[in-house]
């Protein structure tokens, strides 16, 4: 999978959201739009919705069965949780090489 | 298939004897299609159950079991966190340490697992009914039950932070602590065992599994939808 390709998956989870309103219409996505952490869109609940159905999207998109683990991916920090799209676009690209 | 579909589904842990499987029984007579799982084969033929062999102290065997859920039902309505052990009552001076392990894998682990990964399904649907089912020990602080009441008070604890987090999707969190069931566990734990709980008990009975299931029925139904983050102690006034 390409950074774009997972970039779209993540994208289009964002929308799935925004549709269903647990996320305000607003600026499009971006690779520094910050999933979690402060200047968030989404709420706690929003954001394990949008892992939940990304989780789906990209065990869908490879034909396995794929399980997002935040302290997985390197530039997260537990302790100081701040995610934006480009550090998770590039983990879903590792995670669907493995 | 478009019958079968809108009928609802349940998954319950521990389903190879005793509560487990009599309530997998129970509602699999009342039109759920159950999936059930135990680490053992399934002892349990009935149109309307399907089995896995799953230790849920195990993450990666919920996580697939919970797949197969998703791939064979497509969703699941209520969940029922059965699974659980049952050993010999020793004071913890001499409470070996598998001993303790085995409870904090099988009770406070697989309860994790298995909620975290059917709670991605309700999350989906924005519905679903989480029923875990905790001890009378808890309330009761039984001697020769440290480990399996601390593990059981976790799941009560886990319960309730479950039931305010998923609260904004519709999705209820209940436990309930079944009074004195006389499975074979319960009956492994010996005459003087089951005499003395059922004298600490206010209601100073065995329960029938109609009551226990009542009791899920209660938190399962449409109607209790307001009902989350409770806890039911059948028998118990504390």
């Amino acid at each position: 999978m390409t950074e774009k390709r997972a970039f779209e998956l993540i994208a289009a989870s964002l929308e799935k959201l925004r549709k269903s309103g647990m996320l305000s219409a607003g600026a499009a996505v971006k690779s520094d739009t910050i999933l979690l952490g402060i200047g968030s869109p989404l709420d706690s609940i929003g954001f394990v919705t949008f892992v939940t159905d990304l989780e789906e999207r990209v065990s869908t998109e490879t034909g396995r069965e794929l399980y997002l683990v935040l302290n997985e991916i390197n530039e997260f920090n537990i302790n100081q949780p701040n995610l934006k799209v480009e550090a998770l676009a590039r983990y879903v690209v590792t995670l669907s090489a493995r | 298939m478009g019958v079968d579909n809108d009928r609802p589904v349940m998954a319950i842990t521990g389903t190879s004897k005793g509560l487990g499987r009599a309530m997998a029984e129970y509602f699999v007579g009342k039109g759920y299609r159950v999936a059930g799982c135990s680490r053992g084969a399934s002892t349990l033929t009935m149109e309307g159950y399907s089995h896995s062999q799953v230790d849920v102290g195990d993450e990666r065997q919920v996580r697939t079991w919970v797949r197969q859920i998703r791939d064979e039902f497509e969703k699941v309505d209520v969940l029922i966190c059965n699974a659980g052990a049952v050993q010999s009552a020793l004071l913890m001076t001499v409470t070996p340490d598998d001993v303790l392990q085995t409870f904090l894998r099988t009770q406070v682990a697989g309860t994790f697992y298995v909620c975290r990964e059917i709670s991605k399904l309700m999350i989906a649907r924005k519905r679903g009914r989480i029923i875990t089912v905790s001890s009378l020990g808890v309330s009761l602080h039984l001697e020769g039950t440290s480990a399996y009441s601390a593990t059981k008070s976790a799941v009560i604890e886990m319960t309730k932070i479950l039931a305010k987090e998923l609260a904004p999707l519709g999705i209820t969190c209940n436990s309930f602590s079944p009074a004195l069931f006389m499975s074979d566990s319960a009956q492994a734990m010996g005459e003087d065992w089951s005499r003395r709980l059922l004298a600490m008990q206010t209601i100073k009975r065995t329960v029938s599994i109609e009551e226990v299931c009542h009791v899920v029925s209660f938190y399962a139904s449409p109607e209790s939808g307001s009902i989350t983050g409770q806890v039911i102690n059948m028998g118990l006034v504390c």
